[in-house]
């Protein structure tokens, strides 16, 4: 199943969803009506007898219906909103911290390095990492709505107890969770589910007021005192067996995500052993995966193992821990090491990455030309994620953690190679006000000489966590050094594009007030954002215009036939502006017409023969502005159409 | 019908409590974080003052007393940092630190005045690589310390501003301090910059 198809399977999945809980929200409404009903009764010191006749009375169902359905959209919304707000919060609330980049800590710098990995080896900016430092038991999640503001959190037991593979192996199945949207649907389950709990909460609250009010002595007819005690009894009941309900529909959902995630999870690694080995440490250790922090419950969707004691495996959100190792490793006969674990010596870790890790241990790969496919990763972009992340100079790697250091590599990698262009930059660079910046520029970018072109833009997805830490002047600033710079020589060109368009998308999310920066004028017709789309790819990598319509004719034949008349654009048309709204406009269309816009650029990259790396950079920044992230394209990988039907426009990249 | 729409407004209150006790508290994790990223640089700082004492201990032995105040200094500067990162933002810790890391900035400085006097201790390699390492940390510090006073300002503008001025004070949420430079040694120390 590739990226797309789960997107839409997903969707399909959130239907579903909102059926069931759309019968559950009724049955909670009826529920509040009958209640409702009582209370009058009791409260008008009625015989039960004479209710029967009355029982039905439109106008009141009407309220009840209206005011419940309020409260219910009210706490949902409330909570889906408090929790998107920030990935972090979530984590922050169950008591974890924020790792340092920089840390000197062994353990927390190889987590640290294993996420990198995995980011640069599936295409997802790095996300924060965060540590959850009181918790002993072994336990990780991953929130965040979209990859730009996501975070990871691992407990101090995953930390110090697992072994580099099994660490990989939890890391992975984490960002699986991030690739396969899974937060998103969690989110909306949890906000429902909220929404339920609050008509419970009102219930106790008014039964507890009661109590208190109790000694107050307050005057109140005995009828009208058992009438309130009866609806808030009544009220809490509801909650309760309306939180259980949804609970059970939650947890339902939340097991097969978390199958799906540790099949993707080997499949990116392509070592079971090490996602087993966790599993079976959890099993083995007296703690397991439970969670201490009060708040733990509410989060408990997205651990990677069971977070909460629970008396029925109904409301599990994870499978029963033997059968997820049985899936892994067959051979299991199920006898896990009892009582306490130490934790484990650590490998070298200084070199970073690629030595802990041989990469000979990859089964062999089926075949060189892999379909590349978008939000999936194999193992052998691990191996050349490591290998891309050891070509770059050390102290590059390590000091591009800060974020002093990580505004002055994005900027020196603009920097243009003639003498005359780059000098009108760094001109450009003193104008913007901070006098350390082009020095700091000059030096970066004499550090970056020495690392490959490849890594461009891993550079970029590597230096995003610690640009998250700038603060909102300092990114103003930096947004306006860039600018400035890549409009130094009054041309644009494809890589400074593709550069600004990765970074400001990321870190707009975090920055700018309204979350992504929309393109100015009005929406634009799908089939003229195509056109612009691909003419632009067409022209990108053709010497004249009939080798530019070729490759826009290569393109359109990887659409569905018929379904939108394009043209192709004169070179002198495709502006970048005109991109950023055809961008824009093609993010919100379907998964599927998304996967045949991607397949169609690969085509339109891919007809003359040859994908420079430019080309394969400027992709991966159209994927990733449609909201599929895209793993590296591997030297001599055949760039075949990424729709799962796709074509075979082969080409050697790099 | 008047009980209902009290009701509306208690939970209305309520939410609207809750939604901006939230942002309060995220602005504080903000500037909070801030404050780490200083305090990682100024550890490094402190780490390297004490090797660059012992690589001009050689050169400069009639100056012992300029050696030895730069060592006092760098403690007292370390000592106040951890006071500081156990309550950043706090009033009395951030002026310490700051008080102290001026004095050290001026007997840094003084270290470095008396080091051009000395041709060697200039051709040294060591002692370059320290320094030069020292002026890049001290960047590091600048913007960090850039970034800490943005996220205090916002934090700060967030308590004053209505109506989350009604709970702020009510719920522990104090003003935080900037981290601000006496001018005068700011002045002092980029005079004496070790060329």
């Amino acid at each position: 199943m590739d990226f797309f198809q789960a997107e839409e399977r997903a969707k399909r999945r959130t239907g579903w969803l909102i059926a069931l809980f759309s019968l559950a929200v009724c049955g909670t409404v009826l529920a509040v009506y009958v209640a409702t009903r009582f209370a009058l009764h009791l409260a008008g010191k009625g015989v039960l007898d004479q209710l029967w006749p009355y029982f039905w009375e439109p106008r009141l169902f009407w309220n009840v219906a209206v005011y419940t359905l309020l409260l219910i959209c009210a706490a949902s919304l409330y909570k889906t909103r408090a929790v998107s707000a920030s990935a972090d919060a979530i984590a922050l609330g169950l008591g974890g911290r924020l790792l340092d980049p920089n840390t000197h800590d062994p353990h927390e710098r190889r987590l640290l390095n294993v996420v990198e990995e995995m980011a640069i080896a599936s295409g997802v900016p790095v996300p924060a990492v965060h540590l959850l430092p009181a918790e002993p038991g072994i336990n990780a999640f991953a929130v965040g709505l979209d990859p730009s503001r996501s975070s990871i959190a691992v407990t101090d037991g995953c930390l110090r107890m697992l072994s580099r593979d099994e660490l990989q192996g939890v890391v992975a199945h984490e960002f699986s969770h991030l690739l396969n949207g899974d937060a998103r649907i969690n989110l909306r389950l949890l906000g429902l589910v909220h929404g339920i709990l609050v008509i419970g909460l009102i219930g106790s609250m008014i039964l507890r007021t009661l109590r208190a009010g109790d000694s107050g002595k307050r005057k109140l007819n005995p009828g009208g005192i058992g009438a309130v005690v009866f609806v808030g009894a009544a009220l809490y009941l509801i909650g309760s067996v309306g939180v259980f309900f949804t609970r059970l529909i939650k947890a339902a959902v939340c097991r097969q995500r978390e199958l799906l995630a540790d099949a993707s999870g080997v499949q990116f690694t392509r070592n079971p052993a090490g996602l087993a080995g966790a599993l079976k440490k959890i099993g083995g250790l007296d703690q397991g995966s439970r969670l201490l922090a009060a708040r733990a419950e509410e989060a408990s969707h997205f651990y990677f193992s069971e977070g909460m004691g629970r008396w029925t495996s109904l409301l599990s959100t994870h499978p029963p821990l033997l059968e997820r190792i049985r899936l892994l490793d067959p051979q299991f006969q199920g006898a896990l090491a009892g009582g306490q674990l130490s934790p484990v010596a650590l490998e070298e870790e200084v070199a970073g990455v690629a030595a802990a890790v041989p990469v000979s241990r990859a089964v062999p790969a089926p075949a060189r030309s892999v379909v590349s496919s978008v939000g999936a990763l194999g193992e052998q972009h691990i191996a050349y994620a490591q290998s891309l992340v050891a070509r770059i100079p050390q102290r590059l790697r390590e000091s591009i953690r800060e974020p002093w250091v990580a505004r002055a590599v994005v900027l020196a990698l603009v920097l243009d190679r003639k003498p005359e262009t780059r000098a009108a930059q760094m001109n450009a660079l003193v104008s913007v006000g901070d006098p350390h910046l082009a020095d700091q520029v000059a030096r970066a970018s004499t550090a970056l000489q020495t690392a490959p072109v490849e890594a461009r833009l891993p550079l970029v997805d590597l230096a995003l966590p610690a640009l998250r830490r700038l603060s909102r002047a300092q990114y103003t600033q930096l947004r306006a050094a860039l600018d400035r710079m890549i409009r130094a020589d009054a041309r644009i060109e494809l890589f400074e594009y593709t550069l600004q368009r990765v970074l400001l998308r990321h870190l707009a999310a975090q920055f700018e007030p309204q979350g992504q920066l929309p393109p100015a004028g009005p929406p634009m017709d799908v089939a003229m954002a195509l056109s612009i789309l691909l003419s632009m790819l067409a022209h990108a990598g053709a010497a004249d215009s009939a080798e530019a319509a070729h490759a826009f004719e290569a393109a359109g034949g990887e659409l569905s036939p018929g379904r939108f008349r394009l043209a192709l654009l004169a070179r002198q048309q495709c502006d970048l502006r005109a991109l950023d709204r055809a961008l824009a406009r093609l993010r919100e269309t379907a998964p599927r017409l998304r996967a045949e816009v991607i397949g169609a650029c690969a085509a339109a990259v891919a007809t003359d023969g040859t994908v420079t790396v430019a080309e394969g950079e400027l992709l991966r920044a159209i994927s990733d502005s449609l909201g599929c992230p895209m793993p590296p394209l591997l030297p001599g990988q055949g760039v075949a159409a990424i729709r799962p039907s796709g074509g075979a426009a082969r080409a050697r990249a790099g | 019908m008047a009980g209902w729409i009290v009701l509306g407004i208690l939970i209305l209150a309520v939410v609207l409590i809750v939604s901006v006790y939230n942002q309060l508290v995220a602005l504080r994790n903000r500037y909070k974080n801030a404050f780490s990223q200083i305090d990682v640089q100024l550890k490094r700082r402190y780490d390297l003052i004490p090797n660059l004492v012992e690589t001009a201990k050689g050169y400069l032995q009639h100056e012992r007393q300029t050696l030895e105040a730069v060592i006092a200094a760098r403690n007292q500067a370390s000592s106040a940092a951890q006071r500081a990162a156990a309550a950043p933002g706090d009033a009395a810790a951030m002026r310490d630190l700051a008080g102290a890391e001026s004095a050290l900035g001026g007997a840094l400085g003084r270290m470095f005045a008396l080091a051009e006097a000395y041709p060697d201790l200039k051709a040294n390699t060591t002692m370059n690589q320290l320094s030069e390492e020292l002026s890049s940390t001290e960047n590091k510090v600048a913007f960090a310390r850039q970034a800490y006073n943005d996220a205090v300002m916002a934090y700060n503008t967030g308590r004053e501003v209505f109506p989350a001025s009604l709970i702020a004070g009510a719920a522990g949420f104090v003003e935080a301090r900037l981290w601000e430079l006496e001018r005068a040694v700011e002045r002092e120390q980029v005079k004496v910059s070790f060329a």
